[in-house]
């Protein structure tokens, strides 16, 4: 425990928390025995992989049970109040007025029949701490230390009409509107682009740092964690592994556990050059321009090529045209100018045109892997039917092809021959759809945002496959990802697109060393970095006024 | 009479007591309350209201029992996986599947069940019961047990191949328009709009009037006026899957219309059309058993539970109980499929907790 703060201060303290969730028919332990004390001011990072409960204990925190688990053990602390034997109205009473809650999704979060600032004076207005017009005042203050733009006007806005960053800004404000003691940051900028997250981060930080709240800040994101907290706690399968200061956590982690999580940036391959003996580029962006029916441009002008046996990161924000080029290329929506070439042919623009050949050669493996699996159908079923419809194999020989698949992916055939998806874990269904693109035998395969929904350690697994399957079966990939550090460790070119164009493209080694394009060095210079002063350092460099609306070059 | 007033009250009094006894609060509450109801119960209406409680009471332990039991049948011969999901069905599903097997064996063995034939007469018009015959005699003399009976085969089966032909009609054409999308999907919403903007009633009679009431019509005009129900359920649950990632990537495998109806959107969407089917089947039942009241459904001499209340409902006017038996026949199918299908939804909704 670091000596900044002292015993007296003690706002939450929880004992050997035990709860239970209901499935199958039984009670089983989620989480088995966490110890947590948090100081006044004081900010608790708790990170972990899903399913590590980290999520589950932040509600606790409030003595709040979601529906099918209960707390089963324990002891909740929360300024001198015991929360597990309180009564549901003195834990009503507490709940944002003394305790807050910033969800991951502010999209979601927010009702989007009511303007923003309705909803933000509900709490103060209700707990009758303000008058309605204080609490509006009182809000486009919080507006403004958050710096969202024009804090007068944009309360009285609807949710759906300011942008995710600024929504989860407006969420921090909802929460710090009755000053709370302690607020809990459930993964608040895990769906934010890395640009708008630095302005969540430095926002969230600079209000917490100036009302002397505590937070419990829950997140899988360690160098997110370390910008936000001064104390880390690792949890893993409801237990905890360790709890130490940031610095310390950082520089010494004592558990290997802990040391595997800080390792997993560290995956590299060799970066591959162009091939130069004229080897025609397996596909080729040739000038495309697309729009969605009746819309607006969304791709201006995008060409780029991709070589065999190499991986293309395709970056950008979202909203900048990475998928819709992917859409452009399987023939899913037709390009309104420009063409793509497979091999130097040009491709028909729509898929239903295209051959059982040409339909083969481009595979996808999709973001979501729940629902881009089936979950009605039996593994075998949903890897052998691509064999069976593109090579008419039958039978054994389908079985076998099934089989080796499976090994490929580094799953047990004989286990996983008759399960369901639904059975599966993230990774496994992940791999599961990486088998249904190989068994088309394509030579080119789209990558979209294939890690972005997994645990780093499952992420790197996947990393690690896909560069195997590459170097064996000679693969070509278009890799989709918002994620710098993903790129890092895996293309060998990349091309930035910023509002459907390409804004730079090159080799890897080439574009993470200046000379940047302004926007290229934006999105760089975003991605946190496990130094804990980097935000601050950033944010000097940037200047306090700018840091998001740099992203406008 | 003295005693069973008397057992009656002491019955439901250690009743009361022993389950307080066992902590069972919920019984407990229930039972007493009935003691409180039936003192009042028994000084205004006296001892045959309080018979009429016991029976009443009696009724439904029995057909508790019988469902407990069913249940527990069930679970032995059928095979693991569904004997897993049985175990988490009500009393009143398990009730419900009874009932449909009585009514399905009754109807499929209908000829060697009943007694004599469905439009044998055997006895003078309105005859009462007597040993031979259960339930007494209809109009022209005809034994009423046998004609329910035969009723059950007449009327649910036609109803049950309505309900077919509407959901072949129904489902085929909302899986093809959710596929498909476009105009073709514009197009048959507009054309189930018309169908649904007449109403069904007056539509069936007009169709059967004009094109006479043989059984074939009627299967026709019942499954054309509730497709479109079917059409529409069908088209927005497949509305909501054709938009995941796996039929993006069954259709860019090349894949054709129809194997991405059978085998990519019908396994996801089975649970809500079996649920939608038992519903949908009731409506028709009840459509046709009116139809038949009016003297347009199935014909005379052929049994059939609405014209046999049309038939005899002269008889009510006697404070004859013949005319409503059908009736409750009818009824008590209803009810026992809505059971089944409640089950059904609550296991297809996801809302298990709580």
């Amino acid at each position: 425990m670091s000596a900044k703060f002292l015993e007296k201060d003690i706002l939450l303290e929880i004992e050997d928390l035990q709860i239970q969730g209901y499935s199958e028919e039984t009670w089983i332990d989620i989480i088995k025995g966490v110890n947590l004390t948090l100081h006044r001011g004081e900010v608790l990072g708790l990170i972990g992989e899903s399913g590590a409960g980290k999520s589950t204990i932040g509600a606790a925190a409030m003595g709040y049970a979601r529906d099918g688990t209960r707390i089963s053990g324990g002891r909740i602390e929360f300024d001198g109040i015991e929360l597990t034997t309180a009564t549901e109205s003195d834990k009503r009473s507490l709940r944002g007025s003394r305790i807050a809650y910033v969800a991951q999704s502010a999209a979601a979060s927010f009702n989007p029949a009511h303007k923003i600032i309705d909803q933000h004076t509900e709490a103060p207005v209700q707990y009758r701490i303000q008058k309605r017009l204080e609490a509006q005042e009182d809000a486009m203050k919080l507006y403004e230390q958050l710096r969202l733009p024009n804090p007068n006007e944009i309360g009285f806005r609807y949710p759906h009409q300011v942008s995710g960053g600024q929504l989860q800004r407006a969420m921090t404000a909802m929460a710090m509107s009755c000053r709370p003691d302690l607020i809990i940051f459930d993964e608040p900028t895990t769906a934010l682009d890395v640009t708008t997250q630095i302005e969540v981060l430095a926002a969230i930080r600079d209000i917490v740092d100036q009302y002397n709240t505590a937070a419990i800040y829950i997140t899988h994101d360690l160098a997110v964690v370390a910008q936000m907290a001064d104390t880390i706690k690792v949890l893993l399968k409801g237990e905890e592994v360790e709890q130490a200061s940031t610095v310390e956590m950082l520089e010494n982690p004592q558990e290997d556990y802990t040391k595997s999580l800080w390792a997993v940036r560290s995956f590299k391959r060799p970066q591959k050059a162009r091939p130069k003996d004229g080897t025609e580029p397996i596909i080729s962006v040739k000038n495309i321009d697309a729009a969605y029916t009746g819309g607006v441009k969304v791709l201006d002008d995008v060409s780029f090529d991709i070589y065999p046996g190499m991986t293309v990161a395709v970056v950008g924000e979202s909203g900048s045209g990475k998928s819709t080029t992917a859409r452009c290329i399987t023939g899913l929506l037709p390009p309104m100018a420009g063409e793509i070439q497979f091999k130097g042919d040009t491709l028909p623009p729509k898929y239903t045109d295209r051959s059982k050949d040409q339909l083969r050669q481009a595979q996808m493996i999709y973001q979501m892997a729940d629902t881009a699996l089936n979950p009605k159908v039996q593994i075998n079923e949903i890897i052998g039917r691509p064999a069976q419809f593109y090579s008419g194999l039958k039978g054994t020989a389908l079985k076998q092809r099934v089989d080796e698949l499976l090994d490929l992916i580094e799953l047990e055939p004989s286990k996983y021959y008759y399960r369901y998806p639904p059975e599966l874990s993230g990774g496994q269904k992940q791999r599961i759809g990486i088998a249904r693109a190989l068994a088309a035998e394509p030579e080119f395969i789209i990558c979209d945002e294939v890690t972005s929904a997994l645990d780093q350690l499952v992420a790197e697994g996947i990393l690690k496959l896909l560069d195997r399957l590459q170097r064996d079966l000679g693969l070509a990939y278009m890799f989709i990802t918002h994620d710098l550090a993903t790129v890092r460790s895996i293309a060998d070119e990349v091309v930035v697109m910023q509002n459907g164009k390409v804004v730079e493209q090159g080799p890897k080694d080439k574009m993470f060393t200046p000379p940047h394009h302004p926007y290229t060095d934006l999105l760089l210079s975003s991605v946190p970095e496990m130094d804990p002063n980097w935000l601050t350092t950033l944010l000097e460099e940037r200047g306090v006024d700018n840091i998001g609306e740099k992203a406008d070059v | 009479m003295m005693f069973f007033v008397i057992g009656y009250y002491v019955f439901l009094l250690l009743a009361s007591v022993v389950l307080s006894l066992f902590n069972q609060t919920k019984w407990f509450r229930m039972v007493f309350a009935l003691f409180l109801v039936s003192i009042i119960v028994g000084i205004v209406g006296g001892a045959p209201a309080l018979r009429a409680i016991a029976i009443f009471a009696a009724l439904l332990a029995t057909a508790a029992a019988l469902s407990f039991a069913f249940k527990e049948f069930l679970i032995l011969i059928v095979r693991p996986n569904l004997a897993k999901e049985l175990r988490t069905a009500p009393l009143t599903a398990s009730f419900g599947i009874f009932i449909i097997f009585t009514y399905a064996i009754a109807g499929t063995f209908a000829p060697w069940i009943a007694p004599y034939g469905q439009a044998e007469v055997i006895a003078g018009a309105f005859a009462p019961a007597d040993a031979n015959m259960l339930l007494g005699a209809d109009q022209l003399g005809r034994d009423v047990f046998s004609r329910i009976i035969y009723g059950a085969r007449n009327s649910v089966g036609l109803a049950l191949i309505s309900t077919l032909g509407a959901f072949i009609l129904g489902a085929l054409a909302g899986l093809l328009a959710a596929v498909k999308g476009g105009w073709f999907d514009q197009f048959m919403g507009r054309v189930a709009d018309i169908i649904m903007s007449v109403p069904s009633l007056i539509f069936a009679l007009l169709m059967l009037s004009i094109f006479g009431t043989k059984s074939w019509v009627i299967v026709l005009v019942v499954a054309i006026i509730y497709s479109p129900r079917v059409f529409r359920l069908t088209r927005a649950v497949a509305g909501n899957i054709v938009v995941m990632d796996y039929i993006e990537a069954a259709k860019l495998r090349g894949e054709g219309d129809w194997y991405l109806i059978r085998r990519e959107i019908l396994p996801n969407s089975t649970a809500p059309l079996i649920a939608e089917f038992g519903l949908e089947f009731v409506f028709v039942f009840l459509l046709i058993a009116g139809l038949s009241f009016l003297g347009l459904g199935i014909q005379p001499p052929t049994a059939d539970w609405g014209s046999m209340v049309r038939e005899n409902a002269t008889l009510i006017s006697f404070g004859d109980i013949t005319p409503l038996i059908p009736a409750a026949a009818i009824a008590l199918l209803t009810v026992s499929v809505n059971f089944v299908v409640d089950w059904m939804l609550w296991r297809s909704s996801g809302l298990k907790e709580k």
